[in-house]
């Protein structure tokens, strides 16, 4: 009896003391990337920036590995297959840029039943046992036309490209963009277009679009698409608008060549690709222990007139400006989250 | 067949032109656009379909050789060819002037050594061309973001210039393309090469039989195609200021949806060029006029859809074969 009660006791204090055991021992912790797509430059970033920040904490001991593994064909059904494998490989922590909200839902609850802490991030599952790191692309629609209004207080007719036709993130900005119309009712959209978040793509669409619309004083978009839309607006001899960048280096080229030129002015705002990092920073603290809010918020990359040459010269030929986060800017983000 | 009429071009001869609808459609788009366009848009809204459509007609041409040959005969691979060759060739360029012609010899030449491949999956494996050039499609889309990560190189600035300049109020890069559909017409409809096409699509048993070296055909077909989608990367990211690892994604829909406009059998056996400028045409007008006219996306989809069915149905209504 005497014995037991002991037991229990010790029991008891042990179950108390294991998480703090647990403090910092994620040193043997394996986390696995899963991303859903490769082809395009801001995708390569990301994976660059992972590769980095992964690299340098397992040669520091922080982590035990930090391997990547993308699918081939954008396909949740296939990417739902790959998280099944990687809880058979019995990794600690996933981390997931998912090909859709929901349709990996059951194999990510696989996953956490399976002990395995399941992070998201740009592209977020619904399903509640996971964390999401989320990009507020409504604010995103809205910065822009915000930036316009004060820039043309006058307002006039805008062009929206968006991006791919049926995809949520299509869906959020433009509906931001609206919003912002809305409360900017000195400024209306007079055409709209998909650009696919390409520059052919999207310089192909204006092209065919600009015939037939009166003069634009701004153009709105979702990244990726502004260089193939100054390209088709000069082919047309057109006046130049404002065309809001996503902070792709040929888009900023092409704006300090205009800048320089004849003193054009706008903005740039997306998400740096090195949001997988934090993604990355945030899984290693919810192993570690920490009380990790499950809803946290992607800050926005934002380069304007005063820092594009700094961008600039930080962004490689070719590629999109981007930040890797550290350990700490996951704690702030973290912390931001709990203080809500 | 058609060809018996054109000693008389009446109205009805020229519709039974399995080109005819596609054409007509383009014209359609064009003129519904005309109404919301005031001033010179007319002349601009038509260099743009030039230029535009000069891409999905080149690729579309190959694309059509490939089909002609019957079915299951398609080239998937046409976007990472497209990617590949873009990507290499610019990098090898690295913007300098001086590398232009070398350059295309290298876009030429990743299309070429693509279409050997694609080749020779079918022909060593025994793989349907369908499963071969798209599994080769995932490979050549790996080397492309292997050896260059997605960055996009500038083209050297006189490439550029010729790519986005015009020549007597024609686009440069429609006067390319229709080169190109000028020497696709000539090796369709004029040379023993197009007749073995033709023979081979129809009926492959017969065809061998009858002294077509057939596997030939297929081979000069496959690596046509890749060798066409090879220089349309080379041109396009010429003209839009780099190659992108997903600037050819929806030229695989397009080179398949211009043939079928156009007019060619999908079972193979019966082509034409002009159907496939046409349907070029129409699948850049179609988009702006929507667009024009402030539809959206899916509605934009959903029209496209019921014209492709619309002018299938039509071009198929012609003499029996």
């Amino acid at each position: 009896m005497n014995t037991k009660a002991k037991l229990l006791g010790a029991a008891a204090l042990l179950s108390v003391a294991m998480p703090a055991l647990a403090q910092d021992q994620t040193g043997d912790a394996r986390i696995a990337l899963s991303n859903n797509y490769a082809g395009n430059s801001w995708r390569q970033a990301m994976l660059e920036s992972w590769e980095k920040v992964g690299q340098q904490a397992v040669e520091e001991g922080t982590v035990a590995a930090a391997d990547t593994f993308t699918t081939s064909e954008n396909q949740a059904t296939e990417q739902a297959a790959q998280i099944q494998n990687m809880i058979l490989q019995g990794y600690d922590a996933i981390v997931v840029n998912a090909a859709s909200p929901t349709a990996l839902n059951g194999a990510i609850a696989e996953a956490c039943s399976a002990g395995i802490t399941v992070v998201s991030f740009d592209g977020i599952v619904t399903e509640p046992c996971a964390w999401r790191i989320a990009v507020d692309f409504q604010e995103m629609g809205r910065q822009q036309v915000d930036y316009l209004a004060e820039r043309l207080p006058e307002g006039g007719n805008l062009l929206e490209i968006r991006g791919l036709a049926g995809v949520f993130v299509d869906d959020e900005i433009h509906a931001g963009i609206q919003q912002g119309v809305e409360e900017n009712p000195q400024f209306g959209i007079v055409g709209e277009v998909h650009g696919d978040w390409a520059q052919d793509v999207a310089q192909k669409a204006v092209a065919g679009v600009l015939p037939s619309l009166p003069e634009i004083v701004g153009v709105v978009t979702q990244g990726g698409d502004g260089y193939g839309a100054a390209q088709a607006i000069k082919a047309a001899g057109r006046d130049m608008p404002i065309i809001v960048m996503g902070n792709r280096q040929d888009e900023m080229q092409w704006w300090a060549d205009q800048r320089d030129a004849n003193g054009y002015e706008t903005m740039s705002l997306s998400i740096a690709p090195g949001v997988a990092t934090l993604a990355f920073w945030v899984a290693q603290q919810v192993l570690e222990g920490a009380d990790v809010p499950k809803d946290l918020t992607v800050p926005f990359l934002k380069v304007t007139q005063d820092n594009l040459d700094e961008a600039l010269a930080s962004t490689p030929d070719g590629s999109v400006a981007n930040v890797e986060y550290s350990l700490e800017d996951a704690k702030a983000v973290i912390e931001e989250a709990q203080a809500q | 067949m058609a060809d018996t009429s054109v000693n008389r071009p009446s109205f009805i001869a020229l519709s039974r032109r399995p080109w005819f609808w596609a054409w007509v459609a383009s014209a359609a788009a064009y003129g519904a656009t005309l109404l919301l366009i005031d001033g010179g848009g007319g002349i601009d809204l038509i260099q743009a379909a030039l230029t535009f459509a000069a891409f999905s007609a080149i690729v579309g041409i190959g694309q059509m050789f490939v089909i002609t040959l019957g079915p299951g005969n398609v080239d998937l691979s046409i976007p990472a060819t497209m990617t590949l060759a873009a990507t290499l060739s610019l990098k090898f360029m690295g913007g300098s002037a001086g590398l232009i012609l070398p350059g295309l010899v290298v876009a030429v030449g990743v299309g070429f050594s693509a279409g050997v491949a694609n080749y020779l999956l079918i022909r060593m494996l025994r793989i349907p061309p369908i499963i071969a050039t798209l599994s080769a499609s995932f490979l050549y889309q790996s080397l492309a973001i292997w050896s260059n990560r997605g960055l996009r190189i500038k083209p050297p600035q006189a490439l550029s210039d010729f790519t986005t300049g015009t020549l007597l109020g024609v686009p440069n890069v429609a006067l390319v393309g229709l080169a190109v559909a000028l020497a696709a017409w000539v090796l369709l409809e004029r040379s023993t090469f197009g007749r073995w096409i033709s023979a081979f699509g129809q009926n492959e048993r017969a065809a061998r039989l009858s002294g077509v070296p057939v596997e030939m055909v297929r081979a000069l077909t496959f690596i046509g195609s890749a060798v066409l989608a090879g220089f349309t990367g080379y041109l396009l990211a010429s003209f839009s200021g780099g190659a992108a690892l997903n600037m050819g994604t929806e030229y695989l829909l397009i080179s398949i949806a211009v043939v079928v406009i156009g007019g060619c059998s999908i079972a193979g056996g019966y082509s034409n060029v002009p159907g496939i400028w046409g349907g070029a045409l129409f699948m850049f007008l179609i988009v702006s006029m929507l667009n024009s006219y402030g539809l959206g996306a899916g509605f934009r989809l959903m029209i496209t859809g019921a014209i492709i069915i619309g002018i299938v149905a039509a071009a198929s209504g012609r003499d029996p074969q």
